[in-house]
Parts: C-alpha cells; sequence; structure tokens
C-alpha cells in the first residue's frame, strides 16, 4: 500500500543522486552522491522484499567500496577537474546520442503490444526468497562451487592490488629533469630510506642517479668482458 | 502493487546515466564510480526479477556481482594510484599511451 510511493520516492531519488554524480566535476561530490544512489537502490531493495541484499548493499557498497574510493581521492589529493581541450571533443554529443538510444530501446520494449502486460503479469507475491536463511541454504548447497570461485577471485584481487600499489625499492623513473637536489643514502643492501623532507624531486634525483650508475657498471663490465677476451 | 515494468525502467534509466558519464567524463576516478552506477542498475533488474518470480538465483547473483565490484574496486584503486605516482595526473588523456 505504501510501496508505490516508496518507489516513486527512492527512484526519483536515485535518479537525481545519479544525475548529480554525472554532473559534478569535484570527484569527491561525485563520491557523496554516489552514496546517495546506493542507499536509495538499499530502499528500493527493502520495497522487494530482499532485505539481506538491502543490507549488503549499505555494507559493502555504501560502506566498503565508497571508503575506499573516498579514501583514494583524498589520498592522491584529486582537485576539480580542470576544463581544458579535450581532444575528443565529438564524445560529449556521442553520449548523449547513446543515451538517447538506448533510454529508446528500453522504452520501445517495454511499450511494446502487450509486453508490459507480459511482463507485469508477475505479480510480487510475499515470498520468503529474499530472506537470509534462504539465501544462505541456496550459497552452501547448490551454488557451493561459484561461491568457492569468488574466493579465489578475491584473493587473486589482493594479490593484484598489494602488487599494483606496492612502493617498489627504487622509485620508478621519471623523465629526466633538473637534478638539484642531493640523492638520498642508501641503506646497507641498497634499500632506500625515505627522509623527511624528501620530494617527487629527490626521486627522480635518484633515478637518474641510479641510471647513471647503472650505465657506468654496465660499459665497466663491458670493457672487462672484452678484456677477458 | 508495483509493476515490474516500472523497476526494469528504473535501471535502464540509471544504466543509461552511468554509460553517458563513462564517455564524458575525463576523470579516472569519476569514470570507475560511473562503472559502479551501471553494476547497480544491472543488480536492481536481477533483484526485482528474483523477487517476482520468487527465485532466489537472482539474488545470489547480485551477491557474487557484489564481490567482483569489491575485488574490482581494489584492483582499480590499485592501478589508479600507480597511474599517478607515474604521470601526477588523473585525467585518461594523459595515459592514453603505455609507455612513460
Amino acid at each position: 500500500m505504501f510501496t508505490i510511493p516508496l518507489f516513486v520516492l527512492f527512484g526519483a531519488m536515485a535518479v537525481g543522486c545519479a544525475l548529480a554524480m554525472v554532473a559534478q566535476r569535484n570527484p569527491l561530490y561525485s563520491a557523496i552522491s554516489l552514496i546517495g544512489v546506493f542507499v536509495s537502490l538499499a530502499c528500493l531493495y527493502m520495497t522487494l522484499q530482499a532485505p539481506f541484499i538491502a543490507a549488503v548493499q549499505v555494507i559493502v557498497y555504501a560502506g566498503a567500496i565508497m571508503v575506499l574510493v573516498v579514501f583514494v581521492i583524498m589520498l592522491l589529493n584529486v582537485e576539480e577537474e580542470v576544463r581544458r581541450p579535450v581532444r575528443l571533443r565529438f564524445l560529449v554529443p556521442v553520449g548523449v546520442l547513446l543515451a538517447a538510444i538506448l533510454i529508446g530501446e528500453a522504452a520501445f520494449i517495454l511499450k511494446l503490444p502487450g509486453a508490459a502486460s507480459r511482463i507485469d503479469a508477475f505479480g510480487q507475491r510475499p515470498s520468503d526468497v529474499g530472506l537470509t536463511a534462504s539465501i544462505g541454504t541456496a550459497l552452501f548447497t547448490e551454488y557451493l562451487l561459484p561461491f568457492e570461485v569468488t574466493s579465489v577471485l578475491i584473493l587473486m584481487a589482493l594479490v593484484g592490488a598489494i602488487t599494483l600499489a606496492r612502493r617498489t625499492a627504487t622509485p620508478r623513473l621519471a623523465a629526466p629533469g633538473n637534478v638539484d637536489t642531493e640523492p638520498p643514502e642508501l641503506g646497507p643492501r641498497g634499500e632506500v630510506f625515505i627522509r623527511p623532507g624528501d620530494t617527487a624531486e629527490t626521486g627522480r634525483a635518484f633515478a637518474r642517479h641510479q641510471l647513471q650508475r647503472g650505465e657506468a657498471a654496465a660499459s665497466a663490465k663491458r670493457t672487462g668482458e672484452e678484456g677477458e677476451r | 502493487m508495483i509493476p515490474l515494468s516500472w523497476y526494469l525502467a528504473l535501471s535502464a534509466v540509471l544504466f543509461t546515466i552511468g554509460v553517458v558519464g563513462v564517455i564524458i567524463k575525463r576523470n579516472v576516478i569519476s569514470m570507475f564510480m560511473c562503472i559502479e552506477l551501471m553494476l547497480n542498475a544491472v543488480n536492481l533488474t536481477f533483484v526485482a526479477f528474483s523477487s517476482y518470480f520468487g527465485d532466489v538465483t537472482g539474488q545470489l547473483f547480485v551477491f557474487i556481482v557484489m564481490t567482483v565490484a569489491a575485488a574490482e574496486a581494489a584492483v582499480g584503486l590499485g592501478i589508479v594510484i600507480a597511474i599517478f605516482r607515474n604521470r601526477e595526473s588523473l585525467d585518461v588523456d594523459d595515459a592514453s599511451v603505455l609507455r612513460l
């Protein structure tokens, strides 16, 4: 009885927050709008009698994933998107055209003669499929293999994320810039210690230093080999 | 009593907004969030069908999609950090070539 107003309210909230997300230029505001979308979708799941999915939506999406995104935005100190000459200027009209086509397609399918009545013949009925108990039963009996494969996937993502975000022992080689800072001292086993006050400039200087040393060592080795011959 | 087609229409609208965002946004993190929005639109379809058909499979699929999205977030943001460390920019136009 309250479901139609609830659907209208949360559906409008979801669409409004999604539009705000695309319209915002600051990624942090986009993230907050996206959290609004997630929360209103969780409320829609409640109207669909899926309390477990609604709870997981709030915990995993609005909790874990968005915390990660906001953390990265703040870590990288992302400024607002600067307006600058876009190389692919035609993308905006293409995007709008694609949107119109997608919406038209969906409207066409839903408005096909008889389609809507056939879809809507499935009445929502009170059921217990959304309860945690029934989801858990299905997950650990019939769908056990996908569940286990998912755990392998998470392990792979864990290893991949650590490998990608790890600080390497030597700084990545940047474009040769002006070297005006002292390269940092090396530890006993060749590791780098970051000192307070070190900047990206120090890292570049160090990288250049390493490169020069490596070239020197390589040429020394080459001359040594030639001498042996 | 809400007709099922309403949920499908809402899901189509959300998905379209996500597609447009991926196409017109230039910031890697914003594009990433638009992809999350598209995943959520599809999740809504799954849950709606699952609830109307009285079948639990759709909600299980949503559960697995959420897991994949979490894994994608971890790896994707790792890639974003790696790109930022190399190029000091999050604009996709600055990362259009693989070499430095």
